[in-house]
């Protein structure tokens, strides 16, 4: 089967624009003309600032690090990446779905709250995007509402995670709660999504209830960690690699790996992206128990798990949020090999090597850069297929 | 070839009409919608189409996409470039019943 079919370009679609709903903006006229671009620039700063920031902890000088903006990105680098611009992301992919103006009050504060930590004004940061996700919160009561079923309680469950997470930060918990929650947040929105594909296959009884308890077990494990460290992180690392090992299981991926294309692509992404997830899983754990790998733990997850996940799915999302067709090469396969080894590179000479760690890290960012290059030589491929 | 959805209008539109539909596949999973059983009825009268279909997830974004596919594939399939008008229902929900034979196979149900 092919997936190619879904890119080909209408030609013959005149005076039906009124009739259909509108994409990745719902407002009209002048205000989505202002709105949209300055959107896509502000959560596109969050992700350079989240970058900035996280290079610049381990000793990447880019040429802007003097900058006032790069220091606070360096002292805000998890807020900026999770609350800021993953929150922002979801939050649009999220407002698309359910084709509510309010819900888009989600992104916008999200990457508002970005904006605040680069020009160093943490707190007031942290309020905004505390704002955001108490209204995230509300856009996913709207979900379950319309399809009152196990995936949509569980996209209402990331928000409570992401709410959490914001007010353990505003409160001073342990540093590692808010992060539990933050990750927690963003492994189950993505156990959602996976969810709700295994209804293609055949489920076995008692398959989703394991999944719902693990991820009861990820949601509480920060709570337990926000008065109890030790056994809250190795909750939280049982979790993660329990996690790991159901979506290993039971992902249509290992199915889908088998087809073509983009299908078989988005495949591999998810299958190598489940096993960071299970090493994260094993790090979280051992760092609360005074071990080593934090780092692996951190960035297994968010590197390699998480981003291995938009890598998949950006050649999807991306058309359907922002109206860009996208015709689908092998050369995406570059920036994910790229992702993964460097990866590999980053945590195989961890702690020891300071200096072969930042040059690791350096080819993290540039493999997500040349995935945005992958997309610009998709969209443009796209025009040439299709040009008539 | 089984029936995946209702249909109402010319029988010698249908093949048609089910043709163009299974050129609109879920990026996902590489297979057609017709198959994963998304469409729910098909009423052709005239030069106006409505199509009734559903999605697998009320919060999947790619919703418009499938359905901006399915008024271009229909358009360009039917003679006289019908208006097509398409209407997203989440009653009854979608559920793994819907799946054809091939899909289920591909699935390894």
């Amino acid at each position: 089967m092919d997936a190619r079919a879904t890119e080909r370009e209408c030609q013959t679609f005149h005076g039906l624009v009124s009739a259909m709903p509108q994409a990745w903006f719902p407002l009209h006229g002048a205000g989505a003309a202002l709105v949209r671009p300055l959107l896509a620039a502000l959560v596109a700063a969050c992700l350079a600032a989240a970058l900035t920031g996280g290079l610049l902890r381990l000793g990447v000088v880019l040429p802007w690090a003097g900058t006032a903006w790069a220091g606070h990105a360096a002292a805000a680098h998890g807020a900026l990446m999770i609350p800021a611009f993953f929150a922002a992301v979801i939050g649009i992919e999220r407002a698309v779905a359910i084709k509510l103006r309010w819900a888009f009050a989600v992104p916008i504060g999200a990457a508002a709250a970005g904006l605040a930590h680069a020009v160093g004004l943490p707190q007031a940061a942290a309020w905004i995007a505390l704002a955001a996700s108490l209204v995230f919160v509300g856009v996913n009561v709207e979900v379950v509402r319309r399809q009152p079923q196990a995936h949509s309680a569980l996209l209402l469950a990331s928000a409570v995670c992401l709410l959490a997470g914001n007010l353990a930060s505003l409160g001073g918990g342990a540093p590692e709660a808010t992060l539990g929650f933050w990750f927690a947040f963003l492994a189950m929105t993505i156990a959602a999504e996976r969810l709700e594909m295994t209804r293609l296959m055949r489920r076995r009884p008692g398959v989703q209830a394991t999944l719902l308890a693990i991820l009861a077990l990820l949601a509480g494990a920060p709570a337990v960690g926000l008065w109890q460290p030790l056994p809250g992180g190795v909750l939280y690392g049982a979790a993660l690699l329990m996690l790991a090992l159901w979506l290993g299981a039971f992902d249509i991926a290992r199915r889908t790996v088998r087809a073509q294309g983009l299908a078989r692509y988005m495949a591999v992404c998810l299958l190598a992206g489940y096993a960071w997830l299970a090493a994260a899983g094993v790090a979280w754990a051992a760092t609360s128990m005074g071990l080593a790998g934090r780092d692996l733990a951190l960035h297994g997850l968010g590197l390699g798990f998480v981003f291995s996940m938009v890598l998949g799915h950006a050649p999807v999302i991306l058309p359907a949020v922002a109206r860009i067709k996208l015709a689908f090469h092998r050369g995406f396969y570059l920036p994910l090999a790229v992702l993964h080894l460097s990866l590999v590179w980053r945590f195989a000479v961890e702690p020891v090597d300071f200096a072969q760690r930042a040059m690791a890290a350096r080819w993290n960012a540039i493999a997500l850069v040349l995935f945005a290059l992958m997309v610009v030589f998709a969209a443009l491929r796209w025009r040439v297929l299709h040009k008539r | 070839m089984e029936e995946r959805f209702d249909y109402d209008g010319p029988p010698q539109l249908r093949d048609l009409v089910t043709r163009a539909l299974k050129k609109v596949v879920d990026p996902e999973v590489a297979m057609d919608i017709v198959d994963v059983g998304l469409v729910y009825a098909v009423r052709v009268a005239g030069d106006a189409v409505a199509v009734r279909m559903t999605m697998t997830s009320a919060a999947c974004p790619v919703a418009d996409m499938l359905v901006e596919d399915v008024q271009c594939e229909l358009q360009d399939a039917l003679p006289g470039n019908p208006e097509v008008d398409v209407e997203l229902v989440w009653e009854p929900p979608w559920t793994p019943e819907r799946l054809s034979a091939s899909a289920r196979r591909f699935m390894g149900w």
